[in-house]
C-alpha cells in the first residue's frame, strides 16, 4: 500500500535520540503497520551535553516498557534513586529556608480539607511533612524500595538521578541488541528533500544516502532538521526565565558517603546551584544570568558551594565546564515530515528535570497517534503542535512559580518577579490561590505535566497565602495526617539507606560489562 | 544453632530483621505450629492437625503448609501467597522470654544466628533514632503477646480434648496427579463421629470454657486440604 510509514530515520544520538530509538524499537511488535524500520545516524565524537542527570518518575515505566531490567539500568548508569527536590533558600535566603518538592503526592483529600487540616497543625509544621510521608524518608538518606520489591516498584514514588552519557550508551546497546535498531555512526552533511520541504534522505559524511518517511530530529542545539533545514521559528522565552549560563563540575566522593535522596537546589544572588548525589559523584553546576552576574562570581559562587559540600580540597581541583543555552523552543516541533525530540524541540534550564520527561511525552504522544499514512501527517502535526506548545507553556510557568514567590532581595531576584515577566495565566492563577488552594481544576488537560500536587508543594512550601476563608478542618482528615505520621515511622524503619542499597559489596547486583 | 539474647535499643538500634517470604530466611517448612486462640484466622487458609509429643506425651496444634519435610506450599517465587501467615512463622526470629520461674514480666528475645537477622542492610529497623520501638517491632510485640496468651491457654483445651477423647490418630494417603503417593503418619484430628454424639452436658462444658469454637474451625480447617493437594499436583512451592 502507498503511503504508509515504514522508514524512521533519527537524526542524533545521546538521550532524546536513543529513548526514541528504544522507544519505537520496542513498539514495532505491537503497531499494526508492522515491518517498521528505525535508523540512529549518530556523528561519532560529538559530546552530549549531560545536565538532564534528574528523570520523573515517568522514567520507570518508559525503561520498563522498553524491557530493560532496573537493576541493569542502575548498575550500567551510575544510578541513585531520586525522590524528589528540594529547594533551599529561595524564599529569603536565610538559614532554616528549605522545602521539599517530593514525588508522592499529598495522600488522597480534596485540596481545600488538605490546606485546612495543615494549618490546624500550626505554622511550625512544613506542609510537604504534614501531608507526606516521602520528606521525613528524604531527610534520613533513604531508598523509596527495598531489594526484595518487584523491579520498578517502590514504597515512595521516584525517579533516578543518573550519567546521562552512559544512560545513552546503555540504551543504544539495547536498540541495537534487542531491539533491531539500526546504527549509523556517521555525520549528516547532506538532506534530499521534496518542493514542499518534506525530507526524503539525508546524506552522511561517508557517503550512504539514508532513505526514511519519518525523520526524528535528535540533533540537539544544532537543530540540523528542524532549525537549519525547515527553519522553524524559534520562540525566545528569556524575558520570563533570564538564566543563560551554567558552569558544571563532577565531583567525586569517597565510596562511604551518604547520598541524598533528592536533587538540591540552592539558590543564590543571582541564579541557583543544582546537587546531583550519585554513588561516585555529585553533579553540580552553578546556574545564573549574566545580566546579573559574571563568570568569575559564578565560579566563586560554584567554589563556595562545593567547598561546602564537599571541602576545601575539592573545590580547589575543580575545572568547570561553561554552558550557555538560549532559553526558549520552537513555534512547531513537527512539520511535514520531520519530529523535534529534545533540545532541537527547546530547552528550560533543568530546575524541575523537564528534559528527559519531556522527551518521554513527546514520544508517547508520537507512540499512541502514530500517523497510519503520510497523508494523515499534517493533521498530526498540527494536533502535536498544539499539545506541545501548551506544555512548554506549562513547564515555563511551572519554573517562574519558583521565582515569583521568592522574597529575595537581591536585584535578579526582584527583576525575575516582576509582573511584566510573568504570564497572564501564571498571574491569573496566584491570584486565584488567594481564594481557593491550587487544585486540578487549574490543570485540566489530560495528561498534565506538572500535577497539582506539585504546584501545592511549590506553592505552600514557599509559603503562599492561603484562602482567605479555609473551613474548619475535618476529623477524617486529621485522622489521615495521623495516619501518615504513623506510615513514616514505619517506612523510616523498613526503607535501607541509599548507601546501603547501593553499596558495591552487594553480591546480588549484576556487575556492569565496562567493555 | 541459635544465639538468644534480650532485645535492647543499646544493643540492637542498628540491627535490621528481613521480612519478605524466603526459603532462604527460614520459612521452607512443613508445618507452623499453631494455638487454639488463632485457629479462626488459620482455617481460612491452611488445615490444622494436632500432634503428640512423644517424650512429654503432651499434644499441639500445627497448621499444615505442605506434605514432605522441608516443603511449603504457600511460597511461591519467593512470595507468600496466602492470606494470613501464622503468628509462630511471623514473629521470627523473635521470642518471648521469661525467668526460670515462669513468672513475672516477659522480655523480647532475638535470635541473632537467625537468617532474618540481616547483614547487609536491607530489612526492617528495630528502634527508630530516638531508641522508640519502630512500629515493626511494636507489631511483633503484640504478636508475641497473642502467641503466648494462646499458648498459655492452650493446656485447657487439649486437657478437655483428652477428658472427651476427641482425638483420633489420621494417616492420609495423598494421591498426586501422577498417580504417586504420599502417606502422611503421626498426626491426629478431632473425631467427628465423638464429637456429634457427646451429651448436651458436655457440648455446654466445652461452650463455657471457650473450646467448642476452636474445636468448629480445626474441623473447617480441613477443607484446606483438597487446596494444598492442587497446589502439590502443580509442582509449585518453595520456589
Amino acid at each position: 500500500m502507498a503511503g504508509l510509514l515504514k522508514r524512521i530515520v533519527i537524526v542524533g544520538g545521546g538521550t532524546a535520540g536513543w529513548l526514541a530509538a528504544c522507544r519505537l524499537g520496542a513498539s514495532v511488535g505491537k503497531s499494526t503497520a508492522g515491518a517498521l524500520s528505525i535508523t540512529l545516524i549518530e556523528a561519532p565524537n560529538i559530546p552530549t551535553i549531560g545536565v538532564g542527570e534528574g528523570t520523573w518518575p515517568t522514567m520507570r515505566a518508559t525503561l520498563s516498557g522498553i524491557g530493560l531490567d532496573e537493576k541493569d539500568l542502575l548498575a550500567s548508569c551510575d544510578s541513585a534513586f531520586k525522590q524528589g527536590s528540594r529547594f533551599d533558600g529561595w524564599v529569603t535566603g536565610n538559614a532554616g529556608d528549605s522545602y521539599y518538592h517530593p514525588f508522592t503526592p499529598p495522600f488522597d483529600a480534596p485540596a481545600t480539607d488538605l490546606v485546612s487540616a495543615w494549618r490546624e497543625l500550626g505554622p511550625g509544621a512544613p506542609f510537604a511533612f504534614a501531608v507526606s510521608a516521602q520528606p521525613a524518608i528524604c531527610e534520613a538518606q533513604l531508598a523509596p524500595r527495598q531489594h526484595s520489591m518487584p523491579p520498578y516498584a517502590g514504597a515512595l514514588n521516584y525517579a533516578y538521578h543518573l550519567d546521562a552519557a552512559k544512560l545513552a550508551a546503555r540504551l543504544a546497546r539495547h536498540a541495537v541488541d534487542d531491539l533491531g535498531v539500526v546504527h549509523v555512526r556517521d555525520e549528516v552533511v547532506g538532506i534530499d528533500a521534496l518542493e514542499d520541504g518534506n525530507i526524503t534522505a539525508v546524506l552522511t559524511r561517508g557517503g550512504e544516502r539514508v532513505e526514511g518517511d519519518l525523520f526524528v530530529d535528535c540533533s540537539g542545539h544544532t537543530a540540523l532538521l528542524i532549525g537549519s533545514h525547515f527553519g522553524v521559528e524559534w520562540i525566545d522565552q528569556s524575558q520570563i526565565l533570564a538564566n543563560d549560563r551554567a558552569l558544571a563540575v563532577q565531583v567525586p566522593v569517597p565510596a562511604d558517603s551518604p547520598i541524598e535522596s533528592q536533587t538540591i537546589g540552592t539558590a543564590h544572588e543571582a541564579g541557583w546551584l543544582w546537587d546531583i548525589g550519585l554513588p561516585a559523584r555529585r553533579g553540580i553546576g552553578c546556574v545564573y544570568s549574566s545580566r546579573f552576574l559574571d563568570d568569575e562570581r559564578a565560579n566563586e559562587i560554584l567554589r563556595d558551594y562545593v567547598a561546602r559540600v564537599a571541602g576545601e580540597d575539592a573545590a580547589q581541583s575543580l575545572t568547570p565546564r561553561a554552558l550557555s543555552f538560549p532559553t526558549g523552543h520552537r513555534a512547531e516541533f513537527w512539520r511535514g515530515n520531520c519530529l523535534a525530540i529534545g533540545l532541537s524541540a527547546g530547552f528550560i534550564e533543568p530546575l524541575e528535570a523537564s528534559a528527559i520527561v519531556m522527551i518521554e511525552l513527546s514520544l508517547n504522544s508520537l507512540i499512541e497517534n502514530f500517523p497510519a499514512s503520510m497523508d494523515m501527517l499534517p493533521l498530526h502535526s498540527a494536533r502535536f503542535n498544539e499539545l506541545f506548545r501548551t506544555r512548554w507553556d506549562r513547564v515555563i510557568q511551572f519554573l517562574k512559580l519558583h521565582y515569583l514567590l521568592s522574597c529575595r532581595d537581591e536585584p535578579y531576584w526582584r527583576a525575575q518577579r516582576d509582573l511584566d515577566t510573568v504570564p497572564q495565566r501564571l498571574a491569573d492563577l496566584v491570584r486565584l490561590w488567594r481564594d481557593q488552594p491550587p487544585s486540578a481544576y487549574d490543570l485540566p488537560l489530560a495528561e498534565e505535566i506538572f500535577p497539582a500536587a506539585s504546584y501545592q508543594y511549590v506553592y505552600y512550601g514557599m509559603g503562599g497565602a492561603l484562602p482567605r476563608h479555609l473551613p474548619k478542618p475535618r476529623k477524617s482528615v486529621m485522622a489521615q495526617i495521623e495516619q501518615l505520621t504513623q506510615r513514616s515511622r514505619a517506612l523510616v524503619a523498613a526503607l535501607p539507606s541509599n548507601r546501603a542499597y547501593f553499596d558495591a559489596r552487594r553480591t546480588d547486583l549484576p556487575k556492569v560489562d565496562r567493555a | 544453632m541459635t544465639r538468644h539474647v534480650i532485645l535492647t535499643s543499646e544493643e540492637h538500634g542498628t540491627l535490621r530483621v528481613r521480612t519478605e517470604a524466603s526459603a532462604e530466611l527460614g520459612d521452607a517448612v512443613m508445618t507452623s505450629f499453631t494455638v487454639p486462640f488463632e485457629f479462626r484466622r488459620i482455617q481460612h487458609d491452611f488445615p490444622i492437625l494436632f500432634r503428640r509429643d512423644i517424650e512429654t506425651g503432651r499434644f499441639s496444634a500445627l497448621a499444615l503448609l505442605g506434605f514432605e519435610s522441608g516443603e511449603n506450599l504457600f511460597l511461591q517465587d519467593g512470595r507468600w501467597i496466602a492470606d494470613y501467615k501464622p503468628l509462630a512463622m511471623a514473629i521470627q526470629p523473635f521470642l518471648l522470654g521469661r525467668s526460670v520461674s515462669g513468672d513475672g514480666p516477659s522480655q523480647v528475645h532475638i535470635d541473632l544466628d537467625h537468617p532474618r537477622v540481616s547483614d547487609n542492610g536491607d530489612g526492617v529497623l528495630l528502634f527508630d533514632s530516638s531508641d522508640r520501638p519502630t512500629p515493626f517491632l511494636e507489631q511483633i510485640g503484640e504478636m508475641l503477646a497473642e502467641l503466648d496468651a494462646g499458648y498459655r491457654a492452650s493446656g485447657d483445651f487439649f486437657a478437655a480434648l483428652d477428658r472427651y477423647d476427641l482425638l483420633e490418630p489420621f494417616a492420609l494417603d495423598v494421591e498426586l496427579k501422577d498417580g504417586s503417593k504420599h502417606r502422611m503418619v503421626g498426626y491426629h484430628l478431632i473425631n467427628e463421629d465423638k464429637l456429634r454424639t457427646l451429651e448436651p452436658n458436655a457440648i455446654a462444658d466445652l461452650h463455657s470454657e471457650g473450646h467448642l469454637m476452636p474445636i468448629f474451625m480445626a474441623l473447617a480447617s480441613l477443607s484446606n486440604l483438597p487446596k494444598l493437594i492442587a497446589l502439590k499436583s502443580r509442582g509449585d512451592g518453595n520456589g
